[in-house]
This record gives structure tokens, C-alpha cells and sequence, in this order.
């Protein structure tokens, strides 16, 4: 770990908590326009070609591995699901499948008269997506088929096409069904830049969502990490925080922290916190902040996720290359849907623990039939869908009774599908099966899942009924802003990485215009 | 379905084809465990969950399902898991003590006798009916069967496929990773890449 910077006493001007796609960009922005910027981050700060083996027991290290308490008719998967430690967050194990959310995604409501709208449209967020493509080198096809004009191309050419995409483009174009090669944050030529130098390219390996380990896929600790510390931003690793401190007039004065077994305390005048949808409500629900509205870990959401495998004559080997290359997104707003919202599909490998977990979970395979499954491994393939999902006032975050490991209370989220999301899983259901009937795959079976934990602590206009402003501002507390997927108002049919990364550099931009 | 030659992975180990990380973590892992006593469970408990893990991982020799039980051990020890659990179930812990015993009640109303001594066919019995949280017994009336059994299952199935060996039965190759790949689409195999025996 480097050497501290600013002394615990010296209140930074910005202390970030968590260092993944909220906190990232963010502490970039500060750091660069010549704010002290002191980042405490959970987990360690990993060297990915020393430290990351094509072994998925191996990084298990990637995951939130304290317990968080899953209640509700569809229990939420945590650690190696949804949930992320050490410098980079959950972007170390993302897909880096980074579609952009559609400008109709940002009102749900006024289109629907369900859920609810974004405080701002589309239009607020995207100068920062065109920004983010070209930053972490997005491979993505130009024109981009879907959703209105852009004003930029993906700076890459798209990534190959592997076994999976290649079976879903071939049976999608025999169905009329309109695909394309996804946008993944993963190189497909080496990139430049001149502030941390070159990534490699993608080499295929098919690990993303266990690390990737030669720096081509844009995951924070190879993009904007760098960049924030060549720009005087100061990380503390393995840094717990535990207590948020106020001042006589409710104002955030520093945080309390754990490292090494020793509790610190950093001076503040603003605080961020960045610790992703469990982590950053836990935090706040601990020390009783920020919540007049009640509604701090209220609106949990997780996408709509469901996957539809088969086996194929082909030899598939799904371990190899980007796992979500092709996508469809002629769902977005499906004439005949009988839900509000829509959703996007992608073809999708595995790693193969992974793929023997979900038989065994989803499946409920075992003995001789989970072993002849298996040996079908090398020849599955899977369509995935990400899809809507509306808040429901029985899906929140909630401290329980029991303690962890430090003494804190465990969260425990209760989340069940409602009927707009069991709708929207048997229309995707009904659509992947027929594609991959046109695939000729055999054996099919379902896993149900929900992806993304999103929402907690609501971003709106109203002090009522959200708990930060259209700026990241808590309503409660002037000096103290949320920048993670926590504040989503709504889910958007779009994986969320892209999304939470623009939110992060509005939040910013924000906050310095209004100094 | 298709079948592979043993020993793939291993040989794969010897190459330049996999990187230094990745070597460190699987040569750890095919160092056999060494032959100390069981922390967690009893002796009685041991029994059970091998007999267990035979039946739900099926063909396993019997130093496998060993390895199993010690590796479920060692994380009970440890008292470190997967990062969530059921609220249906109680701590880790607790879900193992009480699950097996369950298992145990199960097998005796079920067929007369101890899991471990009953046959492969009455053991799967017991199984499917935990499973599908029908099985007998006073335990399952305060444990959540089902989910009991998805977590057992689930940590048997991830620990057995995170083996090198097991790798090798299935034709992955993933390990390979110093070089990368570049045939990554329908029937395009590297050479390093196992070929299958039948298909």
C-alpha cells in the first residue's frame, strides 16, 4: 500500500467510499479538477497477470464474501452472483457487457403509468456515455442498431463471435429476429492512452467474470484507477468504513474506519458513498442517516435475468471468448407484452463451475444425471435475457439481528418477483426457446435468476419519497452524495455498469459546477 | 455423451501453456490433503456426508468424497461461505449439524437403518424426498429441507468440478491460458484442446 497522503485530521475535500463503478470515475473527476480526493476501499488492490488464475475456486477472492441474509419467495444469489470487493468492485468480475440505457428507460411511468421516472431524460447522461465508450475502449458495432443516433462510434471494432453467438445469430436470422455483435468494455486491438499507457487485447479467454487478468477488459483498476492516482487521489485498501460522523449542524464531518484490526478516523467536508445497493444503504441505516424520507433500502430491484441452456451436435466449449458477444435488443419494447418495460437478449458461455452450481441449484441435478449433464459441457451453450423490474414495497434491504464477523448487523434483503417480472420471464422464456429450437439444441432447461441488485436509496425530486436529488445530494445532509446503483431510480433493461459509470460522472460534474 | 482421455489437465501443467497463477492454484490443488482428523464433524457426521456425497456426486472413488468432507470442514472451520445464504436456514454451522441429522432421522423412518448403512437405492430415496421436502422426520420441521439440500448439493457439486481431475472428464481446457485462443467458434478446437473419445 502506498503511503499515506493527507493526515487523518486534514478534512479532504472528498472522501469516496468504494472504488468500483460509482466511486471510480468520480474520485477521477475530483482528483482532476484539483480536489483532494481520499478513496477508502474494503478489499485489497490486486496486480491481475500476478494475481489472477483462469481458476474460478481461486477467485472466489473477487466476491463480497460476508454474509448478507436472502429472504423472500426468490431469494437473491449474492457473492460470486451480485457483489464485488477490492479496487475495481464488481467491475472485476463484470461481463463488460456495456449496452446503453434507451432514452425510454428513463420513464417508465410516463409510458407505463408504473414504476417510476429518472429526475432527468437521456439526454443528461448521454455526453457522458459517448465520453465512457471512448475512455475504456468499448468494441461495439457502428451504427449501433438500436435506440436513437449517436453522436460517436465505439472506438473498437466488435469482439469475435463465439460458439453460443454463433448459434444464436444463425437461428435468430432464420426467425427474422434482428442481432448484432454486442458492446462489451473489452478490447479487440490494443488501446493507448497516454496517462497509464497500453491494454492489451482481448486473447479470448473467456474468464471475465472471474477477472480478467491481461488489462482488456475495462474494469476501474485498469482505467479510471490510474488515471485518479497520476491525478493525486489517494486510495486506502482494505479499508472498512463502519461509522459516518456529523457535525453540530448534521453535517458529514469525517468517517470511521477499519484497517489492519485499527479503527481510523478521516476528516471530511464531503462524503461519497459509492459501496454499491447492499453496502452503501447498510452503512447508512447503521448510523441513521439520511433517511426522513424512510425510504433508505426500500426499492430493491434485480433484474429480470432468467438463461435458457441447451446442448448442441456442435462442439461449443463455451470457456472460450467474450461470454455475452451477440445481442438482441428487438425486445426492448415488444409489441405483444402484457408487462410494462422490456428487455434485451444475449447469447452467453460459462465457466465450468459455475455451470455445475446452477444444474445442481436450478436444475436440482445430481448423481448420475448431474454427470452425464456435465460431460455435455463442452457442447452448451445459453440465451440470457436482462430485463425490467418494478420496485415492490415487500422487496427492501433491512438490518437483522444478527451480527457478523466486525459486530455489525448482516443485511438481510427480501426480494420476490412480481407479476410484471414473472410476465416479462415467460414472454423471454417463450422467445429463447424458439430460438434455440431453430439452434437444434436438445435437453433445454431454464435457470431462474435475478441480476443487479439496484435501488435502496432512490434518486428523485421529491425529500418525501427519495433520498438524494437529481445531483446524488442527500435530501437530509448537504455535504453528503450517492454515486452508485443504489440511487437507480428504476432497473432500465440494460446491464447497469455503463449506467452507473455516466450517473458517477454527472454526480461529479455536478458537485464541482455547484462550488 | 462424450467422454475424455485422464490426464489432460495434468499434462496441460507441464506446458508453458498455463500461466504462473493458474498452475499455483490447481498444483495446490492436486496435492493430496493431508490425512489429519476432521475438525467440524463427528465421526458419525463424516460418515453420513460421504455416504451422502457418493450418492449426489455419483462415480466418485472413495478418497474423493473424503476430499469433500474435509473440504466442507475446513470452510466450517473457517467459518467462511459463498458471501449469502437462505434466510430459511440457519448459520452454515448449524445447517450442517442439524441438516445431517436430519438425514439421519430420515433414513431410519424411511428404512430402519443409519443413512450411511443403507443401500445406494434407499440412500437416494432418502435424498429425493429431502429434496422435494417430503422426507420424515421431526428436524425438517424447523429446517427447510429443500433449501438444505440445494446448499449441500451446491457445495459438493462446486468443490467436486473446481478438481483438476473432474476438469478432465469433461473436456475443459480453459486452464490453457498463457497463449489465448483464437479458434472460438462451432467445432474449432486448438490443438491443446482434449478431443473427445466418443461422441
Amino acid at each position: 500500500m502506498k503511503t499515506q497522503q493527507h493526515s487523518h485530521d486534514h478534512a479532504v475535500d472528498a472522501l469516496v467510499i468504494g472504488t468500483g463503478a460509482g466511486g471510480a470515475p468520480l474520485m477521477t473527476r475530483l482528483a482532476s479538477a484539483g480536489l483532494s480526493v481520499v478513496a477508502l476501499e474494503a478489499g485489497k488492490h490486486w496486480n491481475p497477470a500476478r494475481d489472477f488464475a483462469t481458476d474460478e475456486k481461486e477467485q472466489n477472492k473477487l466476491f463480497w464474501l460476508d454474509e448478507r441474509i436472502s429472504a423472500g419467495g426468490d431469494p437473491i444469489h449474492f457473492g460470486n452472483n451480485n457483489s464485488g470487493i477490492g479496487v475495481g468492485g464488481s467491475t472485476l468480475h463484470y461481463t463488460a457487457y456495456t449496452p446503453r440505457a434507451q432514452p425510454d428507460d428513463f420513464r417508465l411511468r410516463t409510458d407505463f403509468g408504473v414504476g417510476c421516472d429518472w429526475p432527468f431524460p437521456y439526454s443528461t447522461l448521454e455526453p457522458y456515455y459517448d465520453e465512457l465508450e471512448n475512455f475504456l475502449g468499448v468494441s461495439g458495432p457502428s451504427p449501433y442498431p438500436w435506440g436513437p443516433p449517436r453522436r460517436t462510434r465505439y472506438p473498437f471494432a466488435p469482439l469475435p463471435l463465439n460458439g453460443p453467438a454463433q448459434l444464436m445469430e444463425r437461428a435468430c436470422a432464420q426467425l427474422g429476429i434482428l442481432t448484432s455483435p454486442a458492446a462489451n468494455a473489452a478490447l479487440s486491438a490494443p488501446y493507448y492512452q497516454p496517462e497509464f499507457g497500453w491494454r492489451p487485447a482481448c486473447t479470448n479467454r473467456g474468464f471475465c467474470q472471474a477477472g480478467c487478468s491481461t488489462g482488456a477488459k475495462a474494469s476501474m483498476d485498469v482505467t479510471f484507477i490510474p488515471l485518479a492516482l497520476s491525478k493525486g487521489a489517494e486510495l486506502r485498501t482494505e479499508s472498512f468504513a463502519t461509522e459516518i460522523e456529523t457535525d453540530r449542524s448534521g453535517n458529514v464531518s469525517g468517517v470511521v474506519y477499519e484497517n489492519g484490526g485499527a479503527r481510523m478516523r478521516q476528516r471530511c467536508r464531503n462524503l461519497f458513498l459509492c459501496a454499491g445497493a447492499v453496502e452503501t444503504p447498510r452503512l447508512l441505516l447503521m448510523n441513521g442517516l439520511a433517511n426522513s424520507s424512510g425510504q433508505v433500502g426500500r426499492n430493491f430491484m434485480a433484474h429480470t435475468g432468467v438463461q435458457l441452456w441447451g446442448t448442441f451436435e456442435e462442439d461449443v466449449r463455451p470457456y472460450k471468448g467474450i461470454p455475452g458477444a451477440l445481442i438482441s435488443e428487438e425486445t426492448h419494447r415488444p409489441a405483444d407484452a402484457d408487462f410494462a418495460g422490456g428487455y434485451l437478449l444475449q447469447s452467453i458461455g460459462i465457466m465450468p463451475v459455475t455451470h455445475a452450481s446452477q444444474l445442481a441449484r436450478g436444475r436440482g441435478s445430481w448423481g448420475v444425471a448431474l454427470r452425464e449433464q456435465m460431460r455435455a459441457y463442452n457442447h452448451t451453450a445459453g440465451i440470457n435475457i436482462l430485463g425490467d423490474c418494478l420496485p415492490h414495497p415487500d422487496n427492501f434491504l433491512e438490518l437483522s439481528e444478527e451480527k457478523d464477523g466486525r459486530g455489525l448487523p448482516k443485511p438481510r434483503v427480501r426480494f420476490t418477483n412480481g407479476e410484471n417480472e414473472r410476465r416479462l420471464t415467460a414472454h423471454a422464456e417463450k422467445i429463447m426457446r424458439q430460438i434455440w429450437d431453430a439452434a437444434g439444441a436438445r435437453d433445454l432447461w431454464t435457470f431462474q435468476r435475478n441480476a443487479h441488485v439496484i435501488g435502496t436509496c432512490r434518486m428523485g425530486d421529491g425529500a418525501d419519497v427519495s433520498v438524494v436529488n437529481a445531483n446524488g445530494r442527500a435530501f437530509d445532509i448537504p455535504n453528503l452524495y450517492i454515486a452508485d446503483n443504489s440511487v437507480f431510480p428504476s432497473a432500465l433493461s440494460a446491464n447497469p455498469a455503463l449506467t452507473i459509470m455516466a450517473l458517477s460522472l454527472h454526480i461529479a460534474d455536478r458537485f464541482l459546477a455547484s462550488r | 455423451m462424450d467422454t475424455y482421455p485422464a490426464g489432460t489437465v495434468r499434462a496441460l501443467l507441464e506446458t508453458d501453456d498455463v500461466t504462473a497463477p493458474t498452475r499455483a492454484a490447481l498444483e495446490e490443488r492436486l496435492q493430496a490433503p493431508e490425512a489429519s482428523p476432521l475438525r467440524f464433524f463427528s465421526l458419525s457426521e463424516m460418515e453420513t456426508l460421504r455416504a451422502a456425497a457418493a450418492r449426489l456426486i455419483a462415480q466418485t472413488s472413495a478418497a474423493e468424497t473424503m476430499e469433500l468432507v474435509r473440504e466442507i470442514d475446513d470452510r466450517l472451520v473457517a467459518e467462511t461461505g459463498n458471501g449469502w445464504r437462505f434466510a430459511s436456514l440457519p448459520p452454515d454451522r448449524e445447517t450442517y449439524r442439524r441438516g445431517l441429522a436430519g438425514l439421519e432421522e430420515s433414513a431410519r423412518a424411511l428404512h430402519g437403518f443409519g443413512f450411511a448403512e443403507l443401500h445406494g437405492e434407499q440412500q437416494d430415496d432418502v435424498l429425493r424426498c429431502v429434496q422435494a421436502g417430503s422426507a420424515p422426520g421431526e428436524i425438517w420441521r424447523s429446517l427447510d429441507a429443500p433449501r438444505l439440500f440445494e446448499e449441500l448439493l451446491a457445495d459438493l457439486v462446486e468443490a467436486y468440478y473446481s478438481q483438476p481431475v473432474a476438469q478432465e472428464q469433461i473436456g475443459y481446457a480453459g486452464m490453457a491460458d498463457a497463449p489465448g485462443w483464437t479458434r472460438i467458434g462451432l467445432d474449432e478446437r486448438e490443438e491443446r484442446e482434449p478431443r473427445a473419445i466418443t461422441a
